[in-house]
């Protein structure tokens, strides 16, 4: 159980690999056999988008928790508008490529991105942050 | 002035959706933040455990920005 800002990101990190990973693996097999290779590249790019975007917050946070006040909101806020563009950049790159099937690569960052937040409020429910951080007054 | 030309509209509707795919979410990350703000000013000694709770608060909002801007890969 995690009791410190940096157990719980590390273990909300860790379980959103594993579980975007499985839904890769799932989402790869059934998009082989839908459409072939395609369906494969699909899935797997659709995991990939998702495995970003859903970690990019919880590690600004983590990264920002260290700085000030306004460094914190500075790093939040600015991974999330850099998250959103590049988001909206590779959304129009990849928009009419031959070698994505759609619904497939929709499916899978829809799944992912529930999946990671599922985890997510598991796990912040889970812990334990105390409310004096005993690692930042050891001295 | 023709009035039929008024309300014209040419291009992708799409892109409309889009674009209030971002506002909403961006709407709701700034009040997220806003309130975050407003509790670690009142109470600073709780700003880890703030920390935490709005970081789940934008991950669900943004859910919504990221599921939005990817409906071109059904859409389209």
């Amino acid at each position: 159980m995690p009791n410190t800002t940096s157990q719980l990101f590390a273990q909300v990190l860790k379980l959103s690999a594993l579980l975007i990973g499985a839904i890769a693996l799932v989402g790869g097999v059934i998009g082989w056999f839908i459409a072939s290779a395609a369906g494969l590249v699909s899935a797997l790019i659709g995991a990939a988008m998702a495995l970003v975007f859903a970690s990019l917050t919880a590690i600004s946070v983590w990264l920002g928790g260290r700085l000030s006040l306004g460094g914190f909101f500075g790093v939040v806020l600015g991974g999330w508008i850099l998250k959103l563009v590049l988001f909206i950049v590779l959304v129009a790159t990849l928009k009419g490529a031959t070698f994505i099937v759609g619904p497939i690569l929709f499916v899978c960052v829809v799944a992912s991105v529930l999946g990671s937040l599922a985890l997510d409020a598991v796990a912040v429910m889970r812990s334990r942050i105390p409310t004096v951080d005993t690692t930042k007054t050891a001295n | 002035m023709d009035v039929n030309n008024i309300a014209a509209l040419s291009g992708n509707l799409a892109v409309v959706g889009y674009g209030l795919a971002a506002v909403g979410p961006g709407i709701g990350v700034g009040l997220v933040v806003s309130k975050t703000i407003e509790s670690i000013a009142r109470q600073p000694e709780l700003a880890a455990r703030l920390q935490v709770t709005m970081w789940l608060g934008i991950a669900f909002t943004e859910a919504l920005a990221l599921i939005g801007l990817a409906t071109p890969f059904i859409f389209a």
